[in-house]
């Protein structure tokens, strides 16, 4: 009787979807924050009566055959790289993407990182910086005096600095895009490390064709539907309790088979 | 009449298989494009030996298993690579390992090439059998009903291939979602003619019936009992002949 470890499967890829769920519903306030879902496949089958295999000695061939699948597995957490909506700040350092690419993020390490996530700051030493206080790429600095900054779609930063009404070009903020988004893998802190699976990073400009534009003074939401979340928070509940069903009637008829005399 | 305890065993033991079954069916209650499978059972008459006229034994046997193709539900997911299925028609998938594969999971990816690919790295596959790369600048991707994907910067850049199946209960399963054909022949795929529509930014979910599995597993559990009391009953009843037996020498 394998109904036990079957079911067993069900219910350990119910909690991992509840376990997606939550960091999503936790992370619905979150900037630039994407959400995920887990992806279950059926596991292997194991053929108890093989289709097409012959049953007499004329050739006829059985038509259908006795697959018994073995459960489930999680194959991943797809990421859903939807845009999210735009959230006025008014802070001239609040950039958000309109449109694919991550911001680059310089690590203390040499390492780079990308993140969605623009609601940067300055750091002691006026170079731009995000919220851990890590280098915004290309390493932009604001000088001593600057009364506003002015950052266009392009990226191109700007500063206005004393009385000057003519602005002074800064630098442009460099963006990454990947063939394939879903491969990047999470870092917390809002963000993602290239891997082998979402290829090599490309440099791009914002606005450049496929790569989004950069809108001043705004915050990307997060993306996580919460309606769709708690949906998928009963749906998943009401899963691992079948599953549980399952166990129980395997169990209970397992207890009548020590009945038989 | 020894033969009764070996009738209720064989039914004991399709009860099992068929419990095996439907575990495995709800434990795939949430996996994309998932299809149930039931049993089949026919009985098995014994014509053999020892067996008179009019006393004809017919054990159960579980003859197949068949494949419950009826559309699962279609929830929207915004993805542009998720893709849904409406209708009877299938994708194909050529697997890591050459195979080719079909299934109803439109769960899709790029890897590093752009090769558009499955979870688990299988290609996907256009009408005429070959893979579809979508450009490292392709920007939004854009796929019709009729399965042709485009991009704003590419045009359009392939037709993804919706195949009909009219073998299907023939197929092996091999996990994943996936279906070969036993032989792993590759015969020549059959361009869907029937009205299947590819949805983009949704999901096929499992078509499991959560109430039909529930009442399937109370109706296993009982015919189980009954094939043990079958048993008990069985062994009361020679227990009681032996005794007479007894009694009477």
């Amino acid at each position: 009787m394998r109904a036990l470890g079957i079911a067993a499967t069900g219910m350990m890829a119910q909690q991992t979807n509840v376990d997606v769920i939550s960091n999503n519903i936790a992370n619905s306030n979150t900037t630039g924050f994407k959400s995920s879902r887990a992806a279950f496949q059926d596991l292997i089958y194991d053929n108890q009566t093989r289709e097409g295999a012959l049953t007499d000695d004329q050739g006829s061939t059985r038509p259908t055959g006795v697959d018994i699948g073995l459960g489930v597995r999680t194959v991943g957490t797809v990421r859903l790289n939807a845009q999210g909506g735009l959230a006025s700040t008014n802070n001239e350092l609040d950039l958000a993407i309109e449109g694919r690419g991550y911001f680059t993020v310089n690590l203390p390490d040499g390492g780079q990182a990308y993140t969605r996530d623009g609601s940067f700051q300055l750091s002691a030493e006026g170079e731009i910086v995000t919220l851990q206080g890590y280098q915004v790429d290309p390493g932009i600095v604001v000088p001593d005096g600057t009364v506003s900054v002015d950052i266009n779609e392009q990226g191109i930063v700007s500063a206005y600095i004393e009385d000057d009404p003519v602005p002074v070009e800064l630098g442009q903020l460099t963006m990454t895009t990947f063939i394939n988004e879903a491969g990047l893998r999470p870092l917390g802190n809002n963000m993602l490390e290239a891997t082998n699976a979402s290829g090599d990073p490309v440099q791009a400009l914002p606005g450049d064709p496929g790569v989004g534009e950069i809108r001043q003074g705004y915050l990307e939401n997060s993306n996580v539907d919460i309606i769709k979340q708690i949906t998928d928070l009963i749906s998943a509940q009401r899963a691992y309790e079948m599953n549980s069903k399952a166990i129980e009637t395997a169990d209970q008829m397992m207890s009548t088979t020590n009945e038989i005399k | 009449m020894d033969n009764s305890t070996y009738v209720a065993l064989s039914l004991a033991q399709a009860m099992e298989r068929e419990l095996d079954m439907t575990a495995n069916n709800m434990a795939n209650a949430n996996t994309a494009g998932f299809k149930g499978e039931h049993m089949i059972f026919e009985s098995y008459l014994l014509d053999g030996a020892g067996v008179q006229e009019g006393e004809d034994i017919s054990f159960v046997l579980d003859k197949g298993s068949f494949l419950d193709t009826t559309q699962g539900p279609v929830s929207q997911t915004a993805n542009p690579l998720d893709l849904a299925l409406l209708g009877q028609g299938w994708f194909s998938y050529e697997t890591t390992d050459g195979q080719l594969a079909y299934g109803r999971d439109g769960r899709f990816t790029l890897d590093t090439q752009g090769n558009i690919i499955t979870l688990n790295g299988s290609r996907l596959l256009d009408v005429g059998g070959g893979s579809i790369t979508v450009p490292q600048d392709a920007g939004e991707l854009t796929i019709a009903r009729d399965g042709t994907i485009s991009s704003a910067t590419n045009g359009v850049l392939g037709q993804i291939g919706v195949f009909d199946l009219p073998d299907l209960q023939s197929l092996e399963r091999i996990g994943g979602g996936m279906f070969v054909r036993p032989d792993g022949a590759r015969a020549p795929l059959q361009v869907s003619s029937v009205n299947t529509e590819v949805v983009q930014g949704s999901i096929e979910g499992s078509n499991i019936e959560p109430v039909m599995e529930m009442t399937r597993l109370m109706q296993v559990q009982r015919a189980y009992e009954r094939a043990i009391n079958l048993m008990n009953d069985e062994d009361d009843l020679r227990q009681t002949t032996l005794q007479r037996l007894n009694n009477v020498s």
